[in-house]
């Protein structure tokens, strides 16, 4: 008996920590793929791997996009959710009904369908809308003012719209996931900001300019934002875990640019420092401006993405325009203090030449083989958070001119 | 450390053969002559025990390790005999004690503050702590004789600590799953991995309470006519943490025994 009462001193102490409860009900009630299910999938879409879409979590308009002469009517329609959630389809008239996985979705007309997704607990929900539209046809120069911008639904940053023909019609850049590290920044403080009347005409122009994220930048060692601007999706859930795999570059393009024609403007930081915060003497930031064409599907037809590690490297790239850096023998970039981008302070107009590495198919250009990517940052270290706190890159008229 | 355990345990045994072959009184075992009806007792202890929220909340769902971290103490109580069976002691305990633990959670509220940015959501993944504690415990205890070799003593104590520390970092667990859902269970779903694990802000150690007050059990076999073979527990009744520290939205106890030897005075 004593000898167990001081056993149970030590035991019970132990048998309380590893008391663990019934597990509690999901809350969450994500969309996290969405696949359509075509017996000839390449009839209607460009590429077979376009019937799975995966949604990030800050999606909720799904939306596929078919050739413009194709014409689907009711397609199986498989949705994954989170574990438990229950997923109903919402009617006009706001009724909800159930739907069960395959069940047949009428797409035609490019009917917006309304999913309601329930968490397993019933507490929280979203609303998702799921469509199939035609591509629209493209005239291949663009021509970009920066001047449609507004506020993202949170009231923190802008968004920018772009030409249709970029993913869901929106600018990309990091500020989502500026907001994570700094949640006190105003609209204004974000590495991409809108600049009222900036612009070398007088009209708005677009600044980037990289930013301190702050102590939760230091605590992930991610200690600056480069300002940025790209085509293609910024997917902020890998903002923290792998930086470079959150910029995904590019969108289908049926026309081959020849070069881009824009009017910049650059201040470079005073202090350029490294990954660490180190400050590094002899070196003078300098910003990046490019136009990719790279091929978007593989030997075995699988998707090829470009991210933050190859943007500017990946074998895929058959087509390059950038603005003048140094570069050491090797290729990789060399940090100067002499920099030969040739920008001022001054608005200039700069003629960038999108140079051709390899042949391009022109079947696989007219089928969406090839991926174009405009892109823009304050710091051209910034992917790997180099570069100077203060940079400021300012981007008018961008105008792409395609062959 | 485990190997005062088993030294501990094996001289409880030892003790308690030895027990056997004597006769016991009051008298025999009763306070050493040195002062009347009462005395001192130094303590020399190993300290095992972790610091929880109480009863385990419902977002732990797996404890993967602990390893306790420290675990030292050394004592010294006075007591003082009133009674054939009632006294009371009081003393004074320098400790160093902590451990490391690292659980599974799901649906984990957290709010990290450091220089006015606030970041907060929902984590679920693995959660790595690790916690440290120095100081001295003053336990002021009534005591029960309840054989000639037995005594048990229980009442409050406090605790003043010299120093903290608190720290710990988030990944994905085994599976693959480490994210915080931004605000509600809704929000933006940021991924972590072990890879790139992100840490608590050093602040933490900074709200924590400098003092607790909890309840002392302490049980005494005297196994030698000047040693005791001990076991107590301190069962602290105070969070550890500020009242406006938002990051934890649990209450935190720290519960800690010890088992050791004593030399009786």
């Amino acid at each position: 008996m004593k000898k167990a009462s001081i056993l149970a001193l030590v035991v019970v102490p132990i048998l309380l920590g590893s008391c663990i409860r019934t597990e509690e009900e999901n809350t969450e009630c994500d969309i996290e793929a969405v696949s359509l299910h075509l017996d000839t999938p390449s009839e209607f879409f460009y590429h077979d791997y376009d019937t799975i879409q995966t949604v990030i979590s800050t999606d909720t308009d799904i939306v596929f996009t078919i050739r413009s002469y194709a014409n689907v009517q009711r397609v199986p329609t498989t949705l994954r959710v989170t574990a438990g959630a229950a997923v109903y389809v919402i009617t006009e008239d706001g009724t909800r009904t159930p739907f069960l996985n395959g069940s047949l979705v009428d797409y035609s007309n490019e009917q917006v369908h309304q999913f309601l997704v329930v968490s397993e607990n019933k507490v929280w929900s979203r609303k998702y809308s799921i469509s199939v539209v035609h591509d629209v046809p493209s005239e291949g120069n663009l021509s970009i003012g920066f001047e449609n911008y507004y506020l993202d639904p949170s009231g923190k940053y802008y968004i920018w719209e772009a030409p249709d023909v970029f993913t869901d019609g929106t600018w990309k850049n990091g500020n989502p996931g500026f907001k994570i590290s700094k949640s006190s920044a105003k609209p204004l403080d974000y590495p991409s900001t809108p600049v009222v009347g900036g612009g070398p005409d007088g009209s708005d122009c677009l600044k980037l300019e990289t930013c301190d994220t702050g102590p939760f930048g230091r605590i992930v060692n991610m200690r600056l934002a480069s300002g940025s601007m790209f085509n293609g999706v910024f997917d902020v859930g890998n903002a923290l875990t792998d930086a470079l795999k959150a910029t995904q570059f590019g969108t289908p393009y049926l026309h081959k640019p020849i070069m881009m024609r824009v009017w910049l403007r650059f201040e470079p930081g005073s202090v350029f420092q490294d990954r660490n915060g180190n400050k590094v003497e002899g070196v003078i930031d300098e910003p990046d401006a490019y136009v990719v064409l790279y091929r978007n599907e593989d030997a075995e037809g699988k998707k090829v993405q470009l991210d933050g590690n190859d943007v500017l490297s990946s074998p895929y790239i058959v087509g390059l325009g950038r603005l003048p850096h140094n570069y050491n023998e090797d290729g990789s970039d060399k940090f100067s203090n002499n920099p030969i981008h040739g920008l001022t302070n001054e608005w200039k107009e700069v003629t960038i030449p999108v140079e051709y590495r390899a042949e391009l198919n022109a079947d696989e250009l007219a089928d969406k083989g090839y991926s174009l990517i405009i892109g823009f940052a304050s710091s051209w270290g910034g992917a790997h958070f180099k570069g100077a706190i203060g940079s400021k890159f300012y981007i008018d008229n961008v105008q792409l001119f395609c062959e | 450390m485990k190997r005062i355990i088993y030294l501990t345990i094996s001289l409880l045994f030892i003790a308690l053969s030895v027990q056997a072959q004597e006769e016991d009184s009051f008298e025999k075992w009763g306070p050493t002559t040195g002062l009347k009806g009462g005395g001192f007792i130094a303590r020399v202890g190993y300290v095992i025990g972790g610091t929880t929220p109480l009863p385990l909340p419902a977002e732990v769902r797996k404890i993967n390790g602990f390893k306790p971290r420290g675990g030292i103490s050394l004592g010294i109580d006075g007591y003082k005999m009133f009674t054939k069976r009632w006294g009371v002691s009081a003393g004074v305990h320098f400790f160093w004690e902590g451990f490391h633990t690292d659980a599974d959670v799901k649906n984990y509220y957290v709010w990290l503050e450091q220089e006015g940015e606030i970041t907060k959501g929902y984590f679920t993944g693995t959660n790595v702590t690790n916690t440290e504690l120095w100081g001295v415990t003053l336990p002021l205890l009534a005591t029960l004789r309840m054989s000639p070799r037995w005594n048990v003593s229980a009442g409050p104590y406090l605790s003043l600590y010299f120093g903290q520390t608190f720290s710990g970092e988030v990944y994905d667990n085994k599976d693959g799953v480490g994210y915080l859902r931004e605000d509600t269970p809704v929000g933006t779903k940021i991924l972590m991995t072990k890879e790139n694990p992100t840490p608590y802000p050093d602040n933490f150690p900074d709200k924590m309470q400098p003092v607790a007050l909890g309840i002392e059990i302490a049980f005494d076999w005297k196994a030698m006519k000047h040693l005791n073979v001990f076991g107590l527990l301190d069962w602290g009744m105070t969070d550890i943490w500020d009242r406006n520290f938002e990051a934890i939205t649990f209450k935190m106890y720290p519960i800690y025994a010890t088992l050791g030897v004593a030399y009786r005075y």
